[in-house]
This record gives structure tokens, C-alpha cells and sequence, in this order.
């Protein structure tokens, strides 16, 4: 499978990059063909500029080239796999930008004739959410996992109706022990492996 | 009432700086004293950086560059945002203000010791926000209304023990009519002016 794996922490040494780094190695070695995107290290600018917005319902939606790159990955992806931290129960600014800016009409969807929204990322088979969380599990339930949503549900929605999601969450991340990171490293690993 | 208008669109020509303006209207109307950041005007920097997140537990006086937004936080008792709802949630634009600005000694504090945080925006009373969404109700049911739950309940806890919420939003704009946009705005205008 070709396999788009997105990050999206500001610290080179963060236990995300670790996450990132040991579920890119496992795919490779189980013959994915990877692509990883380290939208911090990338320079990825978040907002939408005016002129993006300007063109978003025009024939050309996508003006940046570094957008256009990404545009073409995701359009060879059967499976993408999102490494972030969890902040105010939602996606990191970065990342979501990136889900405005490259998500645009004619690459994840198109508007039909009555203006309603059709999927065009039926290629897309597996998600994969893998999130950091300062918060313990009891405490992100109740607020609600936001980020979650956006990616297991709006995304999915945008996808196919079979593609299947997975979601992976190391919780109260501030009080884990290392053996507790490991362990997670370890199931990260085996999602990845069963993929 | 002080009230705080966290406007977020990038062009001036758009539905929501039509929006922005009966409710900024609306707030005058009613007597309230508004402060508004409009966070693309001021080309605000969305993404948290790697200095930041090292340093989130810092006081807030290291980082100069949230000053006025915090300062804006401290003084106001009602707050209220303006932005389009994207991909079910804030534009990232606005996330990356949340990001930012709600940080370790202006939304919270973490005291030695404690393994939670203990909310300081107890000076907000009242949080109202103004959206659009694309697609339906219904749609954003099923997409789960994240960007909802992220004010109503993750912003919201770090606000006074009683503060009330409203969403004010207008659904299925993709479809609608020159009609129904005039009638969200008046909608919009009157919810304003009756906010306490």
C-alpha cells in the first residue's frame, strides 16, 4: 500500500516524532511503499491565504507548490496515518490547515449538481489516528475527543464507506512512565505491522 | 458588558465579515464595550513553535507576543467568536490563536504539585459564537460538531463555573438561498444586541 504519514509537532525530539519515526520503519519493513510528512520541519504554513480562499471554489484551488506536492502523495494514498498532540481536544493549528489546504474541492471532494458534497478520496482505506493526550482518558471522553472526530468522522465521511479507521491514543502523557511509552511504541508498532 | 470579538475570515468581502458587522452592530446597540481582534488582519502566526511548547508551562510575561490577546482575556466578561466553520471545526487560523494565547497562566494554571489544571478566566460569564457551516445539521451531526465541543466544553471549563453558551449558526450555506443568508444576518444582529 502507499501510505501517507502525517506529524505535526513543533520539537524534533518529541515522543510524536518518535511515534512518527517507529511507524514509518515498521511499514517499510513490511514492504509499504511511505511517505512522511513533518509538517513543522516542512515549513507548512497553516492558515488559508486570501487568495487561497479566493480560488477555493474556482478551477484552480491549489496555488502553493508545496500544496500541489502534497495534493499528488495524497492522491496515490490507499492509507493515511496522522501523528500529532492532542491541544484543546482538537488537531494542532498546522494540522489542521492542512486538511483546509489540501483537501479542496476537485482533490477530496467535489460539489454536484445540486451543490451537495461527493467523496473523491474513495481510494483512501485505512485511517490511522495516533495521538499524545496531557489529559487521562476519563477527562478527554467527557470534553470529547475533537480531533478524533474530525478525522475518524468529517474526513472519513470524505473518503468511502469502507474505509476503516483505527485510533491509537497514549493518555495523561505528562505522568507516563518509559515503560509506558515503550509499550505504546510497541502497539504502534503492531498496528502498523497488520496494517 | 465588556465584550471581547475574536473575528477570524481572510477576505473582507465574505459572508462572515457581514456577519462580524451585525454583531458587532448589535453589541453597540445593547451598550457593550467591544475590543475585537481580527486575527488575519493582524496577520497573526497560527502555529505554536518549538520555543513555545518547550516553554508552555512558562509565565505568560516570556511571551510578549500574546500580551494584548491575554490582556483582552483577562478584562472581558463575554466572548465571542466569528469565523466559518471548516472541516467541522475552527480554521486553523483561529485553533493556532487557541494554540497560542490560551496558555499556562492566562487560561489555567497548573499549581505544584497538582495533576490537574485549576481554570483563571473565571471573569467570563458568557461565550457566544457566530458560524457557518457548509453542509447540514444533519451532516454535522454525523461529523460529530467538533468545533462546537471545542468551545462549549474545552474552552468553556477554563471560564467561570457558570458561564453560558450560545451557537449561533448557519447551516447548509453551500445551498442556500440570498434569502436565507439576509434573514441569518438579522438573526445574527438580534442575538447580539440581546446577549447577557
Amino acid at each position: 500500500m502507499n501510505v501517507l504519514v502525517l506529524l505535526a509537532h513543533p520539537n524534533s525530539d518529541s515522543f510524536n516524532h518518535a511515534i512518527a519515526e517507529r511507524a514509518v520503519e515498521t511499514l517499510r519493513s513490511v514492504g509499504h511503499e511511505v511517505q512522511l510528512l513533518d509538517l513543522y520541519a516542512l515549513g507548512w504554513r497553516a492558515a488559508m491565504s486570501a487568495a487561497e480562499r479566493t480560488a477555493y471554489h474556482g478551477d484552480t484551488p491549489v496555488l502553493d507548490p508545496m500544496v500541489a506536492s502534497h495534493v499528488e502523495m495524497l492522491r496515490r494514498a490507499d492509507a493515511l496515518v496522522f501523528v500529532y498532540p492532542t491541544w484543546w481536544s482538537s488537531l494542532p493549528a498546522i494540522l489542521k490547515g492542512w486538511l483546509e489546504r489540501v483537501m479542496v474541492p476537485g482533490v477530496a471532494f467535489v460539489f454536484d449538481d445540486a451543490g451537495k458534497v461527493q467523496s473523491a478520496l474513495t481510494h483512501v482505506r485505512r485511517i490511522v489516528g495516533i495521538s499524545t493526550y496531557g489529559s487521562p482518558h476519563r477527562y478527554v471522553w467527557a470534553i470529547n475527543d475533537n480531533g478524533r472526530r474530525t478525522l475518524t468522522r468529517a474526513l472519513r465521511l470524505t473518503c468511502g464507506v469502507r474505509t476503516r479507521c483505527r485510533w491509537l491514543g497514549l493518555y495523561a502523557i505528562d505522568t507516563a512512565t518509559s515503560d509506558e511509552r515503550a509499550a505504546f511504541l510497541k502497539r504502534v508498532e503492531r498496528r502498523m505491522r497488520a496494517l | 458588558m465588556k465584550t471581547y470579538v475574536i473575528y477570524c475570515h481572510p477576505l473582507e468581502s465574505s459572508y462572515i465579515a457581514s456577519i462580524r458587522d451585525r454583531v458587532l452592530a448589535g453589541l453597540a446597540s445593547a451598550g457593550h464595550e467591544v475590543r475585537v481582534t481580527d486575527l488575519y488582519a493582524e496577520d497573526f502566526r497560527p502555529e505554536l513553535s518549538a520555543w513555545e511548547r518547550t516553554h508552555h508551562l512558562d509565565p505568560p510575561e516570556t511571551k510578549p507576543e500574546i500580551t494584548p490577546y491575554a490582556d483582552n482575556l483577562r478584562w472581558c466578561d463575554t466572548l465571542v467568536f466569528v469565523y466559518p466553520t471548516w472541516w467541522s471545526g475552527q480554521p486553523a487560523m483561529l485553533k493556532g490563536w487557541i494554540d497560542r494565547v490560551w496558555v499556562a497562566g492566562v487560561a489555567y494554571e497548573l499549581p505544584p504539585g497538582a495533576n490537574r489544571i485549576r481554570p483563571l478566566l473565571g471573569n467570563i460569564r458568557r461565550l457566544a459564537v457566530f458560524t457557518t457551516h457548509g453542509s447540514s445539521k444533519w451532516i454535522n451531526a454525523l461529523q460529530g460538531e467538533g468545533g462546537k465541543r471545542v468551545i462549549n466544553r474545552a474552552l468553556r471549563v477554563l471560564c467561570n463555573r457558570r458561564a453560558r453558551t450560545s451557537w449561533i449558526a448557519f447551516y447548509g450555506i453551500d445551498r442556500a438561498s440570498d434569502n436565507d443568508r439576509e434573514r441569518f444576518l438579522g438573526r445574527a444582529e438580534r442575538k447580539a444586541r440581546s446577549l447577557r
